[in-house]
C-alpha cells in the first residue's frame, strides 16, 4: 500500500492509501465534526458537519464541491481546510437546521436559570448519592464560595425548578449549603492550581466578585493579589449580609480555603488612597476592578439630611463590622424603606437590635416586593409591621433629629416596563409615622473614588464589555456590583467573575476569547406534563422559633441532616439530558455561534416512546443520523429498526414491538450506546 | 388502407378506445384494419386518428376525433372525399408543431404499433443490433457514442461514453446495465411517451450499452405510476426474447443478455442514481455517497451503468447512423436532439424533439404557439424542481448545456412549464420547494430540514406574514443546501427560489413588503371589489357565491363584504361583465 501525503489546515499529514479523509485526519490526530459516522457501520454521509474544502488537489487546482470526509478519500498533494469560510458557514447551517428540530433540554431549567451557569442537577444527584464531596467538586466548578452563597442565594434555580410544577422546587440551594458544610467539617476539597505561568493579576475587591475571579485564576497558574478596602475579605457577604443568616465564622473559613491555592490577600488598602490605579497597572499583567456596590441610593424627598436617617448598607456595615457596638434601638420605632433584600435585612437587623416598632415602607404590595417571600414571612413572624402602598414624601425632624416620616398614600396602576404595576400617589392621601430613624434601603452604587480614567456609565457605574469584561484602559477589567446595571445579587457577580477569570486567562496566553453565551437546546415542560408525578413534598428547613432568634444574631436555620438532605435530593427529576456530557451534537454546536432560532419552525414532537421496552426513545432529541438503525443492521445483524416515512417528519421505528423482538434488545442495546444524542436510553 | 388510432396514455385519456371501437364498429367487414400506435405528441388534439395508404404514406392525420366521428371516417373510407373529414383534419397551423422538429429518440412514436413486433422491424428495428454483434467491438460502440457527443438526457448532461468506458474498465465480470425510467418532474412524460410508443428503440439501445460495457442483465427501473408503459414494456421484453433479441446468445453471437423491470413505488428520489440502486435492492430509497460511483460501485455494489429512457433511445440510431450524423446537429457544446415536455399555459402543449441550439422562443412560440387566451408570456420553467425558471427577457436564450446552465436553470429532462402573466413566482417557487421537501428521502439534514425550513418561509411569504430578512434568510439557506446536500436532488432544490429571486426579486420583496401579490394569485394578499359602474346587479354572482357575502339588490350594483369573503374567486369567474375586480 502506498502512502499519501496531505495537508489538513496547513498540518502535514501521512496516510495509507484508501482511508477517508476522516479517518486520515483522525489518524493524524485531527477531530473533523462529525455525528452520522461510526467505523463499525458502513458511511452513510447524513450529517454533513464533515464537510470540507480541498483548495488545491495537488496539481494546482480546488475541488469545486465541498467534499464529506468521511467518504472522500485524500489524494496526493491534497490542501484540505476544515477552517474556511465556506466550510464554517456549511457547518453553521447544518447545526442551526439540526437544533431547529431538535428539542434536548440540555441542561436542567436550574441550571440555565443560575446566573453563574451552576450544575444544579449534577451536584442534587450527588446529594443525593450521599456523595458529599463529590457535590462540592461540581459546585466549586463555578463557586468557590458555597456554604456562603447557600446561605444568602435567592436561588433562581429554585424559581425554574420543575418539581414546582408539581408541588414545590427542589430546596436547591440549602443543599448547597449542606453540603459545603459538610465539606468545611474535615477533608476538606481544595483543586491543585496548574502550573505557575509567571502572570500576575490584580484583584481589586475581595467580595464574592473579586473572590471568585482570583480562584479561578490561580487555578489556571497565575499569581494573584486581592487587595480590599475592609479589614477582611468578603465584601458585601461580610459586611452587607447579617450575622443570623451568614455567620461570620463560616465565611471566614471559606475565604480562608480560597487563600490556601496561594492567593494573596491584602486588607486595609484602598484604591486611589493607599494605592493607586496606575500603579496596579504598571506592575501587575491585568487589573480586575471588583469594588462593588457600597452607597446607599438617596430618596430625593426633604429631611434626608437630619440625624437618625442612614443607608440600609450603612446601617448593616455598621453592625456588622463590629466597628462600634451592636446600637442599642430598644424603645425605638424604625422606618425602612424599599422592599428589596436588603431592606429584609436591615428591618430584621433592627428588630435584634431590639427596637420597638420596625416599619417596612414599601410602595406596592408584597406580591411585587421584591424580596424573597420567606424572608417576608420570617421578618412577619418576628415582629416586623408593613406599610404596603405607601411612599415616604418627607421625612420630619425637631432639633435637627427625626421625628416623624410623611407617608404618601399609594394605589397600583398599570403594569410598567417591568410587569409589575407601577404605584400612582393617590392625591392628597398622607399618613404620619412617628419615628426615631430612617433607613433607606432603595438600592445601592458603588463608589468611584480612586478609578482615575476609567469611563463610567450615564448611571454613574463603571463601563465594562459585556464579553471581554474590559474597562476602556487597557489590561483593566470589571466585574460586579461596580459596573455596568450595578448592584445585584452575589451569584451574579460570581457568575460574571468565573467567565471574566477565563476572558482574562485567554487574553494572558495571548488570544483573549470574549464570552459567548453557550447554545443550549431547550424544551418547554408544563404542569400537565408531569401530572404522572407522585407528590413528595418539599422538606421544610428547620429554624428557630421567632421569639428566640429575633432576640440574637445566631443562625435563623438550623440545617438539614444527611438524611434530610438525600430525601430531599431524590425528589430531583432530573431534567437535564442524561446525555449531556458525552453529546457530540451540543459540543459542535457551542463550538461556534448558531443561532437555530432565526430557522425555526415545525418540530417533531418531543415525545418518549418505550415500544421496545429495555429502551426508551426521545423522539425530539433523535437527528436522524441513522446509527441505531445501521448499527441494529450491520453490527448486530438484527435489522429491528428502520426509518419509516419520508421528508421531514421520517422518524426512526422498530419493525414490532413482539416478544421475541423485546428479549433480543434487551441483551442488545448496542444501539442506545451507538446513539450520539441521548435519544435513545437505556431503562434499567 | 389502414387507420391507426393513437393510443398512448394521453390518447386513452382523451377517449381513443372509444373511439377505436367505434371505429372498428363501422369498419366491421371492410377489411380497414384498425391499429393502435403510441403518441406523436400532440396532446391537446387527442385523440388523434391517422389514415395511411397501403403504401405506407400518411394520407390524413385526424384530430379530436370523438366515437361519432367513426361514421363520417368510414363515409370517407367509401368515397374518398375529404370534405366528410371536415373540421376533423389537422389544420395547418397545427401542422406546423411536427414539421419544425427533428425525430430522433421519438422516430417511431405515434407511427408503430408499440405492441407489434414487426411493426418496429419494418420501420428499422434491431437493425443496430445487428450491426454491432455483426463486427463492432465493445470498445467501436462507445468510440462511436464518443464521437456522437451523446450527453445523458436525464438532465445532469454527463457524457454518456465515459460512463460506459468506467463501467466497461472497472473490473469484475459481472455487471448491471440500468434503464431509470422513473421520470418524476412534474409535467415531465417525455419518457412514458416513448415507452408506450416505441419500446423496442429502448430495448435495442439498452442491448448495445450492455455489449458495450460487458453486463449480462438489463433492468428497467419504471415507476408504477406508469402502467401502460410497463405492460407493452413487458410484452415488447417477451416478443425481443422469443425472437431472439434477448436472452442468450443473442442473434447467434457471444453475446447474452437479460432483460427485466422493476416497478418503483413513486418516490422522487429514486430517480437519482444511487437510490434507484437502493431500492433496486429492495431497500429504502435513499441516495448513497458517491464515490464511488456506480460504474465501479452499483447494483449490488457491482459495475452498473445508468441511463435514462432518451438517452438510450438514441443509441440505435447513432450506431445505424454513425456518431457523426448525431453530432452533426446541435452546438459546440451540446450534440444531438432533445426531447420536451411542452406544457403549462402553452397554446400548443405535447411532446417536441429539436435540435440542440434552436432558441427557446422557437420552441414556446415557434412550436408551441405561444400562450393561451392571448396572456403575455412570463416565464418558463426547465428541468422541473431541480430547475429554474427563465423571464422572457432571455426567451432567446439557446438551447445547450451550458447556455442554459448560465440562466441559472437547467436543461433538466425535458419538462418545460410555461407561465403566463397570472403566474405569482413566489408561489411557484413554493410549490417546487413543496414538492422536494415532500420528496427528500429524509437522509442528510441539508435536504430534510433545509428544504423544510425554505418552504415554511415561502409559505408565510405568500400568506402575507413574510418578514424582512426573509430574503436574505432563503439565499442563505439555498447557498448552503447546495453545497452541503449529499444528492442531486438536495443540491439542485434551491434553483427555483434563486432563480425566481434573480429574476423576479420585487415579487418577493411586494408580498413582503406592501403585502401584496403583483399577479393576483396569492389569496391570503387579495380582496375582490366590485365595480359599482359595470355591476348589472344581474345577482350571478350573489347566487354564486359560497359564503353569501355579496349582497344587493337586482338591478343595483352588488358589495362583497370583505369580513365574510373567501377569497375563493368565484364570483369574478362568474360576473360576465367584468364588474368583479381582484386587487
Amino acid at each position: 500500500m502506498s502512502q499519501i501525503h496531505f495537508t489538513i489546515n496547513g498540518i502535514p499529514c501521512v496516510c495509507e492509501e484508501g482511508m477517508s479523509i476522516l479517518q486520515a485526519a483522525k489518524a493524524n490526530g485531527i477531530e473533523i465534526p462529525n455525528l452520522c459516522n461510526d467505523e463499525s457501520v458502513r458511511v452513510y454521509g447524513a450529517c454533513g458537519l464533515c464537510a470540507v474544502e480541498v483548495t488545491d488537489d495537488g496539481r494546482g487546482k480546488p475541488v469545486p464541491k465541498l467534499l464529506r470526509a468521511c467518504s472522500a478519500k485524500p489524494m496526493e498533494g491534497y490542501v484540505v481546510r476544515m477552517d474556511t469560510a465556506r466550510v464554517n458557514q456549511s457547518r453553521k447551517i447544518a447545526l442551526e437546521l439540526l437544533m431547529s428540530d431538535h428539542t434536548g433540554d440540555c441542561r436542567g431549567p436550574c441550571q440555565l436559570n443560575c446566573p453563574a451557569g451552576t450544575d444544579c442537577q449534577g451536584y442534587v444527584k450527588k446529594i443525593a448519592q450521599g456523595d458529599f464531596r463529590g457535590a462540592v467538586e461540581i459546585i466549586k466548578q463555578k463557586i468557590p464560595l458555597p456554604a456562603a452563597i447557600g446561605r444568602v442565594c435567592p436561588h433562581p434555580c429554585e424559581q425554574n425548578c420543575r418539581r414546582g410544577l408539581v408541588e414545590q422546587p427542589i430546596s436547591i440551594a440549602f443543599l448547597k449549603a449542606h453540603a459545603a458544610d459538610r465539606d468545611l467539617a474535615g477533608n476538606t476539597y481544595r483543586p491543585q492550581p496548574a502550573a505557575d505561568t509567571g502572570k500576575r493579576i490584580a484583584v481589586v475587591g475581595g467580595g464574592p466578585a473579586g473572590l471568585t475571579a482570583a480562584y479561578f485564576l490561580r487555578l489556571k497558574g497565575h499569581a494573584v493579589t486581592v487587595y480590599d478596602a475592609a479589614a477582611k475579605m468578603g465584601g458585601m457577604l461580610r459586611y452587607g449580609i447579617p450575622a443570623y443568616r451568614l455567620p461570620k465564622d463560616l465565611l471566614d473559613r471559606e475565604i480562608d480555603e480560597i487563600a490556601r491555592i496561594g492567593i494573596d490577600m491584602k486588607n486595609g488598602i484602598r484604591l486611589g488612597k493607599d494605592i493607586i490605579l496606575e500603579q496596579l497597572r504598571s506592575e501587575y499583567d491585568a487589573v480586575i476592578l471588583a469594588t462593588g456596590a457600597w452607597s446607599s441610593m438617596a430618596m430625593r424627598v426633604p429631611g434626608e439630611d437630619l440625624a437618625g436617617v442612614t443607608g440600609g448598607i450603612q446601617f448593616l456595615h455598621d453592625i456588622s463590622s463590629g466597628e462600634g457596638e451592636i446600637p442599642d434601638l430598644r424603645g425605638k420605632n424604625i422606618a425602612v424603606c424599599g422592599g428589596g433584600n436588603t431592606a429584609m435585612d436591615a428591618c430584621r437587623t433592627a428588630i435584634r437590635c431590639g427596637a420597638e416598632n420596625v416599619y417596612v415602607i414599601y410602595r406596592r404590595t408584597r406580591s411585587e416586593m421584591p424580596a424573597e417571600d420567606i424572608e417576608i414571612e420570617e421578618s412577619i413572624e418576628e415582629g416586623v409591621t408593613y406599610k404596603f402602598l405607601t411612599n415616604p414624601a418627607e421625612i420630619i425632624g425637631e432639633n435637627g433629629r427625626v421625628k416623624q416620616v410623611k407617608l404618601q398614600v399609594m394605589e397600583l396602576g398599570e403594569p410598567d416596563a417591568s410587569g409589575r404595576r407601577s404605584p400612582v400617589p393617590v392625591e392628597g392621601r398622607f399618613e404620619y409615622l412617628d419615628v426615631d430613624c430612617v433607613i433607606m434601603a432603595i438600592g445601592q452604587k458603588p463608589d468611584t473614588d480612586g478609578l482615575d480614567g476609567v469611563t463610567l456609565t450615564k448611571k454613574g457605574t463603571v463601563e465594562a464589555d459585556s464579553a471581554t469584561y474590559l474597562t476602556n484602559l487597557e489590561n483593566v477589567y470589571a466585574i460586579g456590583d461596580a459596573t455596568n446595571r450595578g448592584a445585584s445579587i452575589a451569584i451574579e457577580a460570581i457568575g460574571e467573575a468565573g467567565r471574566c477569570a477565563a476572558v482574562v486567562d485567554s487574553a494572558l496566553r495571548g488570544e483573549m476569547k470574549p464570552y459567548r453565551t453557550p447554545y443550549f437546546s431547550r424544551k418547554t415542560v408544563t404542569s400537565a406534563d408531569l401530572a404522572d408525578r407522585e407528590k413528595q413534598p418539599r422538606c421544610p428547613m428547620p429554624a428557630r422559633p421567632a421569639a428566640e432568634r429575633a432576640r440574637d444574631f445566631a443562625p435563623v436555620n438550623l440545617g438539614f441532616t444527611d438524611e434530610e438532605a438525600m430525601r430531599e435530593a431524590k425528589r430531583c427529576l432530573e431534567c437535564g439530558c442524561h446525555d449531556y456530557a458525552d453529546c457530540k451534537l451540543i459540543r459542535y454546536a457551542q463550538a461556534q455561534e448558531i443561532h437555530p432560532e432565526r430557522l425555526a419552525g415545525v418540530k417533531h414532537t418531543a415525545e418518549t416512546e418505550r415500544r421496545l421496552v429495555c429502551i426508551e426513545r426521545d423522539q425530539g432529541k433523535c437527528i436522524l443520523c441513522g446509527l441505531c438503525v445501521r448499527v441494529c443492521d450491520e453490527v448486530a445483524q438484527r435489522g429491528i429498526l428502520g426509518l419509516v416515512g419520508r421528508g421531514f417528519p421520517t422518524v426512526v421505528k422498530p419493525e414490532f414491538s413482539k416478544p421475541e423482538v423485546i428479549e433480543i434488545c434487551k441483551t442488545c442495546k448496542k444501539c442506545a450506546d451507538a446513539c450520539q444524542t441521548g435519544a435513545l436510553r437505556i431503562i434499567e | 388502407m389502414r387507420i391507426a388510432v393513437g393510443q398512448g396514455s394521453c390518447g386513452i385519456a382523451a377517449g381513443a378506445q372509444k373511439v377505436a371501437d367505434a371505429l372498428r364498429t363501422k369498419l366491421a367487414g371492410t377489411g380497414i384494419p384498425v391499429g393502435t400506435v403510441g403518441c406523436i405528441g400532440m396532446c391537446w388534439l387527442e385523440p388523434i386518428v391517422d389514415l395511411y395508404d397501403d403504401d405506407r404514406k400518411l394520407l390524413h392525420r385526424l384530430v379530436q376525433v370523438k366515437p361519432e366521428d367513426a361514421e363520417k371516417i368510414a363515409k370517407w373510407t367509401k368515397t374518398g372525399e375529404d370534405s366528410v373529414l371536415g373540421d376533423l383534419l389537422l389544420a395547418p397551423e397545427d401542422a406546423q408543431f411536427l414539421e419544425k422538429q427533428t425525430r430522433i429518440a421519438l422516430r417511431n412514436c405515434g407511427i408503430i404499433d408499440p405492441d407489434s413486433l414487426q411493426s418496429a422491424l419494418d420501420a428499422g428495428a434491431y437493425s443496430a443490433i445487428k450491426k454491432v454483434l455483426g463486427g463492432m467491438s465493445p470498445e467501436d460502440v462507445i468510440e462511436c457514442i464518443k464521437e456522437s457527443g451523446l450527453a445523458g438526457r436525464g438532465g445532469a448532461g454527463f457524457p454518456t461514453w465515459f460512463k460506459w468506458n468506467a463501467a466497461r474498465q472497472s473490473p469484475g465480470d459481472e455487471k448491471y446495465l440500468i434503464c431509470n425510467a422513473d421520470e418524476g418532474d412534474p409535467g415531465a412524460f417525455m419518457d412514458r411517451a416513448v415507452i408506450e410508443s416505441d419500446p423496442h428503440t429502448l430495448i435495442e439501445g439498452m442491448l448495445i450499452g450492455a455489449y458495450a460495457i460487458g453486463a449480462q442483465e438489463a433492468i428497467v427501473y419504471v415507476r408504477a405510476e406508469y402502467p401502460l408503459a410497463i405492460r407493452r414494456l413487458e410484452h415488447a421484453i417477451q416478443e425481443a426474447r422469443q425472437a431472439g433479441y434477448i436472452g442468450k446468445n443473442i442473434l447467434g453471437s457471444n453475446f447474452s443478455c437479460d432483460f427485466r423491470i422493476k416497478a418503483g413505488a413513486g418516490a422522487f428520489v429514486c430517480g437519482e442514481e444511487t437510490a434507484l440502486i437502493e431500492s433496486l435492492q429492495g431497500q429504502r430509497g435513499m441516495p448513497r455517497l458517491k464515490p464511488p460511483f456506480p460504474a465501479a460501485a452499483g447494483y449490488w455494489y457491482k459495475p452498473s451503468n445508468i441511463n435514462n429512457v432518451e438517452t438510450y433511445a438514441n443509441v440505435a440510431w447513432i450506431i445505424s447512423n454513425g456518431g457523426a450524423a448525431f453530432a452533426a446537429m446541435g452546438t459546440e457544446d451540446s450534440k444531438g436532439t432533445k426531447v420536451f415536455a411542452l406544457t403549462g399555459k402553452i397554446r400548443r402543449g405535447g411532446l417536441v424533439e429539436i435540435p440542440m441550439g434552436m432558441t427557446l422562443r422557437d420552441v414556446i412560440f415557434g412550436i408551441g404557439g405561444g400562450i393561451r387566451d392571448g396572456k403575455a408570456f412570463k416565464a418558463v420553467q426547465m428541468g422541473g424542481p431541480s430547475g429554474g425558471c427563465i423571464p422572457a427577457e432571455l426567451l432567446d436564450t439557446v438551447i445547450d448545456y451550458k447556455k442554459l446552465g448560465a440562466t441559472g436553470a437547467i436543461m433538466g429532462s425535458g419538462g418545460m412549464v410555461v407561465m403566463d402573466e397570472d403566474t405569482c413566482m413566489v408561489s411557484m417557487a413554493k410549490f417546487f420547494l413543496d414538492f422536494t421537501a415532500k420528496e427528500s428521502c429524509g437522509k442528510c439534514v441539508h435536504c430534510r430540514i433545509g428544504t423544510k425550513r425554505m418552504q415554511e418561509i415561502l409559505t408565510r411569504i405568500v400568506e402575507g406574514s413574510g418578514q424582512e430578512g426573509d430574503i436574505e434568510l432563503l439565499e442563505e439557506l439555498c447557498g448552503a443546501i447546495k453545497d452541503g446536500a449529499l444528492c442531486g436532488l438536495g443540491q439542485t432544490a434551491p434553483n427555483p427560489v434563486l432563480t425566481t429571486l434573480r429574476y423576479f426579486r420585487s415579487e418577493f420583496e411586494a408580498h413582503i413588503r406592501e403585502k401584496r401579490c403583483p399577479a393576483h394569485a396569492c389569496s391570503d394578499l387579495l380582496h375582490y371589489e366590485i365595480d359599482a359602474d359595470k355591476c348589472r346587479g344581474c345577482t350571478l354572482c350573489a347566487r354564486k357565491c359560497p359564503v353569501y357575502a355579496i349582497s344587493g339588490e337586482a338591478k343595483e350594483p352588488h358589495k362583497i363584504d370583505p369580513n365574510v369573503c373567501i377569497r375563493c374567486g368565484a364570483c369574478y369567474a362568474a360576473c360576465r361583465f367584468g364588474a368583479v375586480k381582484k386587487l
